[in-house]
Order: structure tokens, then sequence, then C-alpha cells
């Protein structure tokens, strides 16, 4: 019918350029393969300067057996990093070690700082994963709806309070319910009130600039011509929106999870500390406290890691749910 | 494609968002007199109040004769603390975004001005960093280099390079300043302040959350993420001292923002 009708006036888009049969297993091929080189040197500049920090600080073995390590710790992180030799081969073991997933063991826990970090990931994801599943919710009804009255009345005034809403500090606003949840600090305690609490923090976190985001995409594709087109050849509302509007917008909105997983895992490390919800993030602020610097090494690493196959996700579901990604070409994926 | 939505999303383009049909003066109005009360407040109040430690008055309540908003743990004056807290912002915050503008500039228009390899390296770095978890990152440098001005100075300047490098590269139309060159580095121009309000909004929040994470400001240093993280320890028993400097918090924060919208808005929408 009109859908239909839609659909072929819509797909021709002029003469075919000579960059188009790109090819979908190419483009997921170009994509995984620059986002394996963004976390190689993402790895590389992290490990780089923290070897240099290492080096300025005052005893560099005691920093790297991490504080509180017995003096045989420290010989014996003082000779797994080979700190007699000279400086170019010191970072050569350096960079070696951290090829071999070998981040030593923590003096604070006495257990191997990889497998420390591994038993935390299981609580962080938890929370992740029901955090984006709640603020993916509230984002795109609120993002839809106010993306639909762009110009009214009370477009300006849901802007403002959303606007206002994303500058609303959410530490403060953790703290608040801290305080009225009557909770007390303690580390690493994981209970259903702790999680909830921290659920809404994060949604607090994410939800305002979600929320804009979506409604500026949507309100820039109900704007398209095709969308007149569309109207014109009677298409109802409820074809327009769900047909042509929505799949076109959150497309767009879709291609930022990958950000948002990165801001979300950074804020986690605040909200997981405050709550003491026993995550990965609770577990790197705790060991910055403690100077536990194989953990440390061990967090980044396995963080970064997971930040990077988000985008790789991301970006393979959006070739798959795209079909524009698959004719263009993209230069180096930026 | 995620250069666009990047600059959207790290809130650095956040006036590029659907702008309302009717103009909002109230915004730029309210942002403006909000931030000069932030400045007068570091500039001048800060110097008004000194704090000091006194073990035998911890912990007393609002209205106490001399500490109008209450001691602290250690027995300081809360509001001293926060005005405090007003100076030490403006002075890791306005800096930090200096050195942000300066180097994310030079590498944006770098970037508008090669094409190539160069422009390539440019953007996956810029993109790479501004893509990764600000505190996963920050937290472990400062917690290598130690707490301190001039480490959370550099660490907040130059990992918020990145998402100004972005912006700028997005004024100058991605490099192919259709209309002259002139006319990019003045969209340039245009851009910067909003940006930077922006900016200097998100850097309060970080330096608070890196302060709270105790892997920013000194121990002793009046910042609000140090007054946080000790009102965490005993806010049921002292509530004053998450309040005060969570509503300066938020005045500095929302002030910013309401700038940097309506500053945006005034000079209307950006290149889209």
């Amino acid at each position: 019918m009109a859908g239909a009708a839609l659909v072929k006036l819509v797909s021709v888009e002029g003469p075919p350029r000579e960059e188009d049969g790109y090819g979908l297993a190419a483009h997921i091929g170009k994509r995984l393969a620059y986002r394996a080189i963004q976390l190689a040197a993402v790895l590389l500049t992290a490990t780089t300067l923290s070897f240099i920090l290492v080096r300025l600080s005052a005893s560099p073995a005691a920093l790297l057996a991490g504080a509180g390590a017995t003096p045989a710790q420290v010989r014996s992180a003082h000779l797994a990093y080979g700190l007699d030799g000279p400086i170019l081969r010191q970072y050569l073991t350096f960079l070696v070690r951290a090829l071999r997933l070998d981040f030593g063991q923590s003096p604070v826990h006495q257990a191997v700082a990889l497998e420390l970090v591994r038993q935390r990931l299981p609580a962080t994801l938890a929370l992740t994963a029901v955090v984006l599943v709640v603020t993916g919710l509230v984002a795109v009804s609120v993002g839809v709806w106010l993306g639909l009255r762009a110009g009214r009345p009370e477009h300006g005034w849901a802007f403002r309070l959303l606007l206002t809403g994303q500058s609303l500090p959410a530490l403060a606003l953790g703290l608040v319910l801290f305080h009225v949840f009557g909770l007390t600090p303690a580390s690493a305690v994981g209970s259903p009130l702790r999680f909830t609490l921290a659920v809404l923090t994060l949604a607090w976190w994410l939800v305002p600039r979600s929320a804009r985001f979506t409604a500026g995409t949507v309100a820039g594709a109900a704007r398209q011509s095709w969308v007149l087109t569309a109207r014109a050849m009677g298409a109802t509302s409820r074809e327009l929106l769900w047909g042509h509007v929505l799949p076109n917008s959150l497309l767009a909105a879709l291609a930022l999870v990958g950000v948002q997983v990165a801001f979300l895992l950074s804020a986690a490390v605040v909200v997981e500390w405050l709550f003491g919800w026993p995550g990965v993030g609770e577990l790197l602020a705790g060991s910055l406290h403690t100077g536990d610097f194989p953990v440390v090494e061990a967090t980044v690493f396995v963080l970064a890691v997971l930040v990077f196959a988000v985008y790789a996700a991301v970006d393979l579901t959006l070739a798959a749910a795209d079909p524009r990604l698959r004719r263009t070409p993209s230069p180096a994926g930026v | 494609m995620t250069g666009p939505m990047l600059a959207q999303e790290m809130g650095l383009s956040r006036r590029l968002m659907p702008v309302p049909a009717f103009p909002m003066p109230g915004l730029l109005i309210g942002g403006s007199i909000g931030l000069m009360l932030v400045a007068v407040l570091g500039l001048i109040g800060a110097g008004l109040i000194q704090e000091h430690v006194t073990p035998t008055q911890r912990l007393l309540a609002p209205g106490t004769l001399g500490h109008p908003l209450g001691t602290d743990q250690l027995g300081r004056d809360v509001l001293a603390r926060t005005l405090g807290g007003f100076r030490w912002s403006l002075a890791v915050v306005v800096p930090a975004t200096a050195i942000a503008a300066f180097v994310g500039t030079l590498l944006g228009l770098a970037a508008a001005a090669n094409r190539g390899w160069t422009r390539t390296i440019l953007e996956s770095v810029t993109e790479s960093a501004a893509g990764f978890p600000f505190f996963v990152l920050a937290a472990p440098i400062i917690g290598l280099a130690g707490r301190g001005y001039w480490p959370l100075l550099m660490v907040l300047g130059i990992v918020s390079s990145a998402p100004f490098a972005i912006a700028v590269f997005e004024s100058t139309w991605r490099g192919r300043y259709p209309m002259g060159l002139t006319r990019a580095l003045h969209a340039v121009w245009r851009a910067l302040p909003a940006v930077g309000a922006f900016m200097v909004a998100d850097l309060v929040v970080a330096e608070v959350c890196l302060s709270f994470l105790g892997a920013g400001a000194p121990a002793s240093a009046p910042s609000w993420g140090n007054m946080l993280a000790d009102a965490r320890q005993s806010v049921a028993a002292a509530p004053w001292m998450l309040y005060v400097p969570a509503t300066a918090l938020l005045l500095t924060v929302v002030s910013a923002n309401w700038f940097g919208e309506g500053l945006g808005q005034l000079w209307g929408p950006g290149p889209g």
C-alpha cells in the first residue's frame, strides 16, 4: 500500500556511486580491524604512561608491588620487572608483562590481580545491563515524545527541565539517596537496595542527555521531505511514526550505545564506590585508596577491553540493521 | 559517522540539539547571574572567612555561634570550606578549560587542514580518547602521579581537549569549509564560548568526582569532592556536610549549562 510505494520511492537515491557495492563482509572486517587497532593504541598509551609515572616515583619497585607489600614481595617485583637493567629493557619488560596479562599479585588481597577483577566483573555487568535497559526505555519514550512536539509550549518546558536535569550532578543525587535511605559506608556489600539506588543514580546520569539526543534525531527525521511525501501518499501518522521516523532516528541513537557504555562505566566507578556495590569500579576506587597498583592496572586493562568489545558489537549491530552502512565506505570509521 | 554524534553526546554541541521555536533569554540571563555569583563567591567570599581545624568543635549543627552552617568531622567551618570550594573549583577548572581549548583547537584545526593519513590518525586519536571512560583513564593517572593541583589540572586539561578537538573539527564542516577558510574560522570562534561553558560545567563535576574517589584534590584542599567524601562517612549525624557543598555544586553546574545553552541559542544553531 502506501508504505510499499514509499519504500520504492525512497530507495531511488540518484545514480550509483563508484564506491557502491562495498559488501557487508568488507565493511564488518574494516570496522573490527579499526576497533582492534584503537584498543591496541589505547592499551599501549596507558602502559607507556604508567611506565613513565612509575619510573618518576621515588621507589618504582614498591609502587609496582603495591602498598603494603612485604620487603620480599617488593624484592620479587624488582626482579620481575628487571628494574636493574637499562631503561629501554625495563620498558620492554613492562610491555611484555602487560601483553601476557601478567599484572602480578595484589598485596592487599593476597590474590592474582586479574582474577580479582574477573570475580567482580559479573556485578558490574549486571548493573550496566539494567541501567542500559532502564535508560533506553525512559530516554526513547521521553525523546520521541519531545521530538514530535518541537516548537510547542510544552516542548519548551520539557526542554528546560531536561537541561536542568542534565546539570544536576548525579553524584549529589546519589548522596542524597544514600542519606534518605539511611545507608552507611561499607565496602563491597551487595544488597537489592544498594543495587536499586545505584541503578537510579546511574540512570539519572544518562537519561537526560540520551533523551535530548533522541529528541534531536526524532525531530530531525520528522522534518525530512520524505515525511511530507509519505503524508501526501496517504500514510497514517502511526505508519509514519513506526515505519519511517522511528527506524530512521533510532538507528542514530543506536550508534551512540558504545559511547553511552563508556560513559556509564566511568560513572559506575563513582557510583559503585558511593554505594559499596561490589563491582569492578568499587575495586578500582578501593585499590586507588590502598595503593594496590597491580589491581589498578588489571582493572584498567579489563575495562578497556570491555569498552572496545562493546564498540565492536555496536558496529556489527549497526551494519546488520542499517542497509546504508553496507553501501558507503567508512573512512577509518570516523 | 560517530564524529558528529560523539560531539553531541559529549555535550559539546548541546546547542545543536533541537532548539525550541521561541528563544529562551531566561537561560542566558539566569546563567550569567549564576556565573557572576559563583565568581564573586570564589574571588571575594572565599577570602572573607578563614578555615581552621578546631578539634573541640566537631560536627556542630548549623546555627551555632560563629558557624552559621555547622562544622565537619574535624571541626572545620562548613561555610568557609564551601566558599573555599568555589575558589578551588575556579582555580582548577578555568585553567583546565583554557588548556583544553588551546590543545583541542590546535588538534581540530590540524585535522581540518590536513588530508589523508594525518587526518585519519588525528581523528582516530581524538575519537578514542573522547570515547574512553574518563575516570578509568584519569583516576589511575592521578593515583600514580599523586593527588595535587598540578596532576589534576594536567589530566583534566589534556583528556578534555579531545572533545574540544571534535567540536572544532565539526565547526569547520569536517574540514571542507565550503564557504571559505575565513567563514570556517569564524564558525570555530563562535562555537568556542558555548563549548567552553559546557566544558566548565563538565569539568567541575569531573573534579568533584575525582576528588570524591580520593584521586583528585589533596585531602586538605577545600574541594567539594573532598567535602562530599567526608559527608558520605558522617551524613547520618551531620546532613549539612552533604547539603551545603551539594548546593554550591548545583549552582555552579546549572549556571554554566544555562549560560552555554543560552549563548548557543543567541548565536543560532551551528553548522548541522
